[in-house]
């Protein structure tokens, strides 16, 4: 690529298609970088927490490139829009909470409603078309602070990823890595031959 | 008459659209705005069919997008899918004819002229068939931002406008070309995705305030424009660009329609 790919074009990208959690999760990247003084991570200088599998994690790993496969993206799965943001060279750490809304906006229910409609009409796929349009331009327009709790945080930063060994199960022959194989009668077999 | 439910009449059966509405709005281009007193809201492209207003019941009849008969307008789009050309390489644009971004392949061409605008002067250049479809290429030389324009002499002018950048960092202005209608950049710089962008309405060298300007983007699904703007008195209008890839803008007065072809970075 001869340019600089822009952030929002990378996660859009990443993530193939653009909505609304991709775009909060472009909101989060883009403030961590802002807050602490970084930008995309080469060898995990920094590190991602997120407590959510949705959209926004995949603006996460492309703009800060905290990735599920560098180790810098670390998954709790506790179903909450909440992201720590990890500097191990600036050691400092902001943790960023989506606020609760009890009830979403018009807008955003009739999307999600559309979004999960089959065979949309004509018109129903205008009108989503129309719906993103509004949701994008409020998410990217707003305040961060209107949209998210943050507080930086003391964060005690885990160890960089390890490379471990590969082994050979003794059922299928396939390789895998040694602290996931369970030494049984047969040797080490892998978890998929248990 | 309190709220009323909504419905829409398809294949003779009334499919309840929305409950609980207390606000219909007719707009323009058949489209009818409707919220209820949940605050939910839908546009949909439709004529009144009844009113039962004992029963508080609304129904309309959807208006197919066939018989909304868009005019023609011509178009250009860069053959390169990452918004700019390269110094010493080929500078090809596709020209189209057709409505929202979307070729009318039957479409049928007369009397074209197109032009390259250095320094507020046209230069003829060739148009050329390329395997049924028109193309502009650029000379090797041209690098900076290119002025492009195409010209239809017919029942109605059609112009198709685009600025081209060959190579990278150009972020100085560029003129108008002096067109009878024109749409123009306010400030050209590189359009991104999720920021605004303004563009100029010119008539004969002047602005044209009150102008409707619509807006399309290549991956859109509508069959129409998504998008209406109107120039303020200085001939401005505004767009935020949610979409990737490249925009369109058209603008019809007086028997003039132009586009301007917004090509974007990504």
């Amino acid at each position: 690529m001869c340019k600089n790919m822009p952030p929002l074009e990378l996660a859009i990208q990443f993530h193939g298609h653009i909505c609304p959690g991709l775009l909060m999760g472009i909101r989060v990247a883009e403030f961590a970088q802002k807050q602490l003084g970084v930008t995309q991570d080469q060898d995990e200088e920094l590190l991602a927490v997120v407590e959510t599998n949705s959209c926004g994690v995949d603006a996460i790993q492309a703009i800060l490139s905290c990735t599920f496969g560098k180790g810098n993206l670390i998954f709790k799965d506790y179903g909450k829009n909440v992201y720590t943001i990890a500097s191990r060279e600036k050691n400092r750490a902001v943790r960023i909470a989506q606020k609760f809304k009890d009830k979403p906006d018009a807008d955003s229910l009739r999307y999600r409603q559309l979004n999960h409609k089959a065979n949309l009409t004509d018109a129903e796929i205008s009108e989503k078309e129309s719906l993103l349009g509004v949701i994008f331009e409020r998410i990217m327009s707003k305040p961060f602070d209107d949209l998210f709790n943050w507080q930086e945080i003391a964060f005690d930063f885990p160890e960089k990823a390890v490379i471990h060994p590969t082994i050979q199960c003794a059922i299928c022959g396939e390789g895998v890595m040694e602290p996931r194989a369970i030494k049984t009668e047969q040797g080490y077999i892998c978890p998929g031959c248990v | 008459m309190c709220e009323a439910n909504v419905y829409v009449n398809r294949g003779g059966q009334d499919e309840l659209l929305m409950e609980s509405v207390d606000r219909v709005v007719p707009g323009e281009d058949n489209n009818i705005f409707m919220e209820n007193i949940f605050g939910e809201r839908r546009v949909i492209k439709a004529r009144i069919k009844e009113m039962e207003l004992v029963h508080h019941r609304i129904i309309l009849e959807e208006i197919p997008e066939a018989t909304m008969n868009p005019h023609l307008e011509l178009w250009l789009e860069p053959t390169t899918d990452h918004g700019h050309f390269h110094p010493g390489e080929e500078v090809r644009l596709k020209l189209h004819k057709g409505y929202n971004m979307r070729p009318d392949v039957k479409a049928e061409y007369m009397n074209l002229q197109a032009y390259v605008v250095t320094d507020g002067v046209p230069q003829k250049v060739e148009l050329h068939d390329h395997h049924g479809a028109m193309e502009i290429v650029l000379d090797q030389e041209v690098e900076g931002l290119v002025q492009v324009y195409v010209h239809e002499q017919g029942n109605q002018d059609l112009y198709a406008t685009a600025v081209v950048e060959v190579g990278h960092h150009h972020h100085h202005g560029v003129k108008p070309a002096g067109l009878p209608l024109e749409i123009f950049p306010s400030d050209y710089g590189h359009a991104r995705l999720g920021e605004n962008y303004e563009i100029k309405v010119l008539k004969e060298g002047q602005a044209l305030g009150g102008a409707e300007i619509k807006a399309t983007y290549s991956s859109t699904q509508n069959k129409d424009y998504p998008h209406r703007l109107t120039t303020d008195a200085e001939g401005r209008a505004r767009l935020f660009l949610t979409a990737r890839g490249n925009y369109l803008f058209s603008v019809t007065n007086d028997k003039i329609i132009t586009t301007f072809t917004l090509i974007k970075s990504f």
